[in-house]
């Protein structure tokens, strides 16, 4: 019932959407979630990927703009994610414990706070594909949505801090190929769009290997070249780096 | 497909190589007018009816002539808008910039024009002109042959020539090939006239690239003077080394009387090394300079506080060839009551912009959205007006004295508890 008033909320409102009312009802949101876990590898495999890092590229084509991209993670929460582009310097941001931070040589040192560190942490936690459950309390099917020609299942999932996440997964193969939220950052609320493609297996994972994003008046490419499964990561990498940690102990301090 | 943002960049780009096929030139228009159109913070940019535009000009590019014809026509579509940062740059400036044997060489002068004249305003240490015994107020009379003044009066004739405009092409006289000479003439301090010849040598600083903005010369210049530090750069680009000289400055001031932040001359480049050099001045958290308005999101301009900061008094300096992220940086820490500005207004030219390139080799500069600066007031149009409103005069250059870095070292020393 609940999702027949959203789907006629949607029609009168005329979002654009193109929705696909037919003999087959529209499978839960739940169930979405859960196929893309299994086709991209299955909670197995997710669960038996206790660290990995990922090395790429950034490229922001309009721009001229080209740099390179390590993220590493590790079970549960660590997290820590570095660009490197030689005209602006290196910019990296971090989960580790409860702080989130960022750094970079152009806007310096911060600790995350609000609803951006809820972002953050969310964006931290190496198994969120898993684990929607745990970061997204209410998800919802939407309905259907036609993106480059294909039929999506547009599925709202919201956390209980921080605005919802919408996520456009493929009614045919159940991978995910779009998403939009607005994201939460220190600058203000900027919407976000990315699209997913070029799903590769990297060590028993599909992941898209290429996502455009746009965020405000920016777009950009990353491209994933390789994931290292389960290497040894030293501990120091996720720790906060000194002008950070000089930045949390002046606030204890206070 | 976890989010992942990166800190939204202001910056630049473009390249070269002319054509004069009027299907590049065609598309070009339509990749100008589209971007407008498409990436203009205003739905009806500059409160005009932007398809009506595009009709009444692309006949005219159709019937262009030539490259130059077409370019013009566009500059004049964009013109319409009446705001800064919307210009077409021809591809062949950008073949001079990246050719170092065309006409980036220098003599090591800085020069501004004050009273109608153009002056010496400083000589670059170790310079051809420093060697050949130019001085700070020195009045250029003639470069390669051309009499400056009937130039400059003729420019000033015109309300829409800018002090940034006109001192850059009052500069742009002065400069060659490097390797080259130039030949010019000046009134010393007593009036005669001495003709040099003077070498033109690499400008100063380093060659620094940054996506497909044309490389440009930064420079960043730090000393001490008594108790005060003094930092002058000549643009916001060359990111981490910039910064990192900033940073290193600041640092070593902790004791110092105060800081003079010099960005007389300094048009701008990426806005958000702004908030980052904010941040060595700024203790509370939570503080902005101001705000950018784009068409789908608002950019508040924040200033993160380092853990160790500067807080002694702070002077900042401009004058009309100050843009852009200048404005942005010293029109900030004033409305927040951090720093005191000295010298005259600022260029007025505050609007973020970005850059590309054209099917027709020519470069696109496009403002992408408003600035406000924190204490409410546009900086486009309005400029930056100081403090301290001080002008540099021919006769005080001539005695040894920049009165504008006099009143800030005065006012620093005023602040000086006993």
């Amino acid at each position: 019932m609940n999702r027949r008033v959203s789907i006629l909320l949607l029609a009168v409102a005329g979002a654009g959407v193109t929705l696909v009312y037919g003999a087959d009802p529209l499978p839960s949101a739940e169930s979405i979630l859960d196929r893309y876990v299994q086709v991209t590898g299955g909670k197995q495999a997710y669960e038996k990927r206790k660290t990995e890092i990922a090395h790429g590229t950034v490229d922001f084509p309009a721009l001229g703009i080209k740099g390179s991209m390590t993220r590493y993670a590790a079970q549960p929460d660590k997290y820590y994610y570095s660009v490197e582009i030689a005209a602006i310097g290196k910019m990296e941001t971090g989960v580790n414990g409860p702080v989130a931070w960022e750094n970079s040589a152009i806007l310096g040192p911060r600790v995350k706070r609000g609803v951006e560190r809820a972002e953050a942490m969310r964006e931290g936690n190496m198994n969120a594909t898993v684990n929607w459950r745990k970061m997204y309390p209410k998800v919802e099917n939407a309905g259907i949505e036609v993106i480059d020609g294909e039929e999506c299942y547009k599925v709202i999932m919201t956390p209980d801090e921080g605005q919802p996440v919408i996520g456009y997964y493929q009614k045919k193969s159940g991978l995910q190929v779009k998403l939009s939220t607005v994201a939460s950052t220190q600058m203000g609320d900027i919407p976000v769009e990315m699209i997913a493609s070029e799903y590769k297996n990297f060590g028993g994972i599909l992941e898209p290997a290429k996502v455009t994003q746009k965020a405000g008046p920016q777009e950009f490419t990353m491209t994933l070249d390789r994931v290292e499964v389960n290497p040894v990561i030293p501990p120091e990498t996720f720790a906060l780096p000194a002008e950070v940690r000089a930045l949390v102990d002046k606030a204890a301090a206070k | 497909m976890p989010v992942r943002r990166l800190i939204p960049l202001f910056l630049a780009a473009l390249s070269t190589f002319g054509q004069a096929a009027s299907r590049l030139d065609l598309d070009s228009f339509e990749k100008v007018w589209t971007t407008v159109r498409d990436k203009h913070w205003q739905v009806k940019p500059g409160g005009l009816d932007w398809q009506a535009i595009h009709d009444e000009y692309r006949p005219r590019v159709e019937k262009a002539s030539s490259h130059d014809e077409a370019r013009a026509v566009i500059q004049e579509m964009i013109g319409r808008l009446g705001q800064s940062h919307f210009a077409i740059i021809p591809a062949t400036v950008y073949s001079v910039l990246d050719d170092d044997g065309e006409g980036p060489g220098s003599s090591g002068i800085d020069a501004r024009v004050l009273d109608g004249h153009a002056v010496v305003t400083s000589v670059d240490p170790g310079s051809p002109a420093e060697k050949q015994g130019v001085r700070p107020g020195w009045q250029i009379e003639r470069a390669h042959g051309i009499d400056l003044n009937p130039l400059i009066k003729q420019a000033r004739s015109n309300p829409a020539v800018h002090e940034l405009q006109l001192t850059r092409a009052v500069m742009a006289r002065l400069s060659g090939p490097i390797g080259g000479t130039l030949d010019a003439a000046f009134l010393d301090a007593s009036g005669k006239t001495v003709n040099l010849s003077l070498g033109l040598t690499m400008p100063r600083g380093t060659l620094s690239a940054f996506g497909n903005l044309p490389a440009q010369y930064v420079w960043f210049d730090s000393r001490r003077i008594g108790q005060i530090d003094y930092v002058r750069f000549n643009l916001f680009l060359d990111l981490p080394r910039v910064m990192a000289s900033f940073q290193y400055t600041v640092e070593s001031c902790k004791t110092c009387d105060g800081l003079i932040i010099d960005l007389r001359g300094n048009p701008g480049g990426i806005g958000g090394m702004a908030m980052g050099m904010a941040g060595f001045l700024v203790d509370k958290p939570d503080q902005r300079l101001g705000t950018m308005y784009l068409r789908d999101s608002t950019l508040k301009f924040v200033v993160n506080p380092r853990a160790n900061i500067f807080a002694g008094p702070v002077a900042v300096l401009v004058d009309g060839c100050s843009a852009s992220t200048s404005e942005i940086f010293a029109g900030g820490l004033k409305d927040l009551g951090r720093a005191r500005v000295f010298g005259s207004r600022t260029a007025a030219a505050a609007l973020p912009s970005a850059f590309e390139r054209l099917p027709n080799g020519d470069g696109f500069q496009y403002a992408v959205a408003n600035y406000i600066s924190e204490g409410g007031q546009p900086l486009e149009g309005l400029g930056v007006t100081p403090d301290v409103v001080v002008e540099l005069t021919r006769a005080g250059l001539l005695a040894g004295h920049d009165a504008v870095v006099d009143a800030a070292m005065s006012w620093i020393r005023s602040q000086k508890k006993p």
